[in-house]
């Protein structure tokens, strides 16, 4: 049977005797120290396995320095504490600061019971010790996997709080962001996600990060050795691979190649009739041509979105970048947007302060991601309002955020994490959508992210959508970096 | 192409060759209403024949076409004496910057996407070759 070695750390001589007295004849080992540092040390070498710690080393208004004591090398034994009879706000406060129990002195009774229990609770608190160091161990054991994964995995707090990042993560990320909240680092968001926010337990999303791939995030609570819940979320690429994606490209090449031979035909014939090359026509006649030839202007529009959408997803568009005020650029599309919205009696606000740094992009293309979020809002809104605006964040070297926002359908939450995928559409019984191709988006996030930015969405059924990008602000060392007013896109 | 009248004779000569046929008739038939004089091929071999055969005014050729694309038509062109001066337009379904700049280098005087704006093919005709008479 094991014995067990219990120490007196203090000056009280009765004390001392008493404790001999009581622990003579059982199987513990017994020794007594001055509390300095060679009584200390000669407890450590003697292996302690419970300390009773007289209240007296410690000056009168003093609490039982418990923390100090544990560093002295007595991490897990218990401590007991000797207090003289009746000081029971001693006693309290040293039991409040982690003693494990506490005996009064002189010591009359049998303190062999309390010694005992106090042992028993060493006992506990070792295993409580095993249980948090095997936690901890199985802890770094999931880092350890974590850290060997190819793709981005990240711990957060239930405060959003990044706790910990894995190397992939950080090399798309940066290094140094633990600390910072995890939806503006990562997602370039202002608020937390939707996900998180309305969530609970383990959730899944797609999206683009920082590098340009495509992510597919599973997110799950678990507990830290401390029972503290945090976020754990593992990302798989899913981007498309370059064999599938040339496969795309040929596609999309090819259809748009045989959809507008057939429409140049339909175009000449068109003309042939409205010109009276075939005859006299009635005034209902060519209505009906009219008819013809504005959709035959819609399908070419499409088809030079295809094309759009095709270059700029193998890279082959190119941009011609200038230092511009946004501003400048909202003025280009604002008069046919305000047209659009005025047609269907929606209210349309452009909100773009005039001090706003300037950014380094290509308007024309800028100015087709401001129509097309903006002609899409005005699209899926009844009544209400649609409006632009735009703001400055200091974060990461200064960012415009420019947002559309709308009071419209909004996006069922099932589609949210699809509608940037190339000819995606939203389904819905609610509206009918006798235009568009799903290309818009796709098109407009590679033209955001080919400047350096971000584009997202957030959107609520029923209440309406808020399609946001950020783009960050000019810096002279931009220009000199690029060939002078030219820039590949980078494509998907 | 027989019973060409004298005065037909005098108006600017052009060769339409696609082998989309319902767009060489349409654009045939919008040319000769305009007082040009057409002639017509539908192919790339046919194409460079009749160009020699006839030495138009212009020349309007589709990229892709069998026996020979618009490419190799103009290639062929640029290697006769008799044909290397009459201009070509290109017209294609292709959308590719690099075949537009491979063409302005290899001498073609205009490249048109089909489906092409109107006004703007029969202005770069009339500049090529003139007015009809």
């Amino acid at each position: 049977m094991r014995s067990y070695k219990v120490c007196y750390l203090g000056h009280d001589r009765e004390v001392v005797l008493a404790l001999e007295r009581a622990l003579s004849g059982t199987n513990m080992k017994f020794m007594s120290a001055f509390p300095d540092g060679e009584g200390v040390n000669q407890a450590l070498e003697f292996g302690v396995d419970i300390i009773l710690w007289d209240k007296d080393n410690t000056p009168l208004d003093e609490p039982v320095p418990i923390e100090r004591i544990r560093k002295m090398g007595f991490a897990s034994q218990p401590i007991m504490v000797v207090v003289s009879e009746g000081d029971s706000e001693s006693a309290i406060k040293s039991l409040a600061a982690g003693a494990s129990d506490f005996i009064y002195k002189p010591i009359k009774a049998n303190p062999l019971p309390r010694i005992i229990a106090g042992l028993n609770v060493g006992q506990h608190q070792k295993r409580v010790g095993y249980y948090v160091r095997m936690l901890e161990e199985a802890n770094e054991g999931i880092k350890t996997i974590l850290a060997s994964l190819k793709d981005p995995a990240y711990i957060v707090s239930p405060e959003y709080q990044i706790l910990y990042m894995n190397p992939a993560a950080e090399e798309i990320f940066g290094e140094g962001l633990r600390g910072g909240a995890c939806y503006q680092v990562f997602y370039d968001r202002i608020e937390p996600c939707d996900v998180c926010r309305k969530g609970s337990g383990s959730a899944r999303w797609r999206s683009v990060l920082k590098n340009g791939k495509t992510y597919r995030f599973i997110s799950v609570m678990v507990k830290n050795p401390r029972g503290e819940i945090q976020k754990l979320a593992v990302g798989v690429d899913v981007t498309p691979g370059e064999e599938v994606k040339k496969i795309h490209q040929t596609f999309i090449s090819n259809v748009s190649h045989d959809l507008r031979t057939p429409l140049a035909a339909i175009d000449q014939y068109v003309s042939i009739l409205r010109d009276g090359l075939g005859g006299e026509l009635s005034e209902e006649q060519v209505k009906y041509l009219d008819i013809i030839r504005k959709n035959s202007f819609r399908l070419r529009n499409l088809i030079e979105n295809l094309i759009d959408a095709n270059n700029i997803l193998s890279g082959k568009f190119k941009m011609k970048m200038e230092v511009m005020n946004l501003k400048d650029i909202v003025k280009i599309v604002e008069s046919q947007l305000e047209e659009q919205a005025r047609g269907k009696g929606i209210t349309f606000g452009v909100q773009v302060p005039d001090d706003l740094p300037p950014i380094y992009a290509d308007a024309s293309r800028i100015a087709q991601v401001i129509a097309n979020l903006a002609g899409n809002s005005i699209k899926f809104t009844e009544q209400g309002v649609v409006q632009i605006r735009a703001g400055f964040m200091p974060r990461d070297e200064g960012r415009i955020i420019v947002s559309v926002e709308d009071s419209g359908i909004g996006i069922p939450r099932e589609d949210l994490g699809k509608i940037f995928d190339l000819f995606y559409r939203v389904e819905s019984d609610k509206v009918y959508v006798e235009e568009g191709a799903g290309l818009g988006l796709s098109i407009s996030r590679e033209i955001v992210r080919a400047h350096g930015g971000t584009l997202w969405v957030e959107s609520m059924e029923g209440m309406g959508s808020a399609f946001h990008f950020a783009l960050p602000v000019y810096k002279s060392k931009q220009v000199a970096s690029q060939t002078p007013g030219e820039r590949q896109g980078t494509g998907g | 192409m027989n019973s060409e009248t004298e005065s037909e004779k005098k108006s600017p000569l052009i060769l339409v060759a696609d082998d989309d046929r319902d767009l060489v008739f349409a654009l045939s038939l919008r040319l000769r209403s305009m007082g040009y004089r057409v002639i017509e091929a539908t192919d790339g071999e046919d194409a460079f024949q009749k160009t020699k055969e006839y030495k138009p005014d212009l020349v309007i050729l589709d990229v892709r076409m069998p026996s020979g694309g618009g490419f190799s038509s103009l290639e062929r062109m640029k290697h006769s004496l008799y044909t290397r001066t009459i201009p070509v337009i290109f017209l294609t379904a292709f959308e590719d910057e690099e075949m537009r700049e491979e063409a302005r280098l290899m001498g073609a005087k205009g490249f048109f996407r089909k489906p092409f704006d109107d006004e703007e093919f029969m202005s770069a005709i009339e500049n090529l070759v003139g007015s009809p008479r």
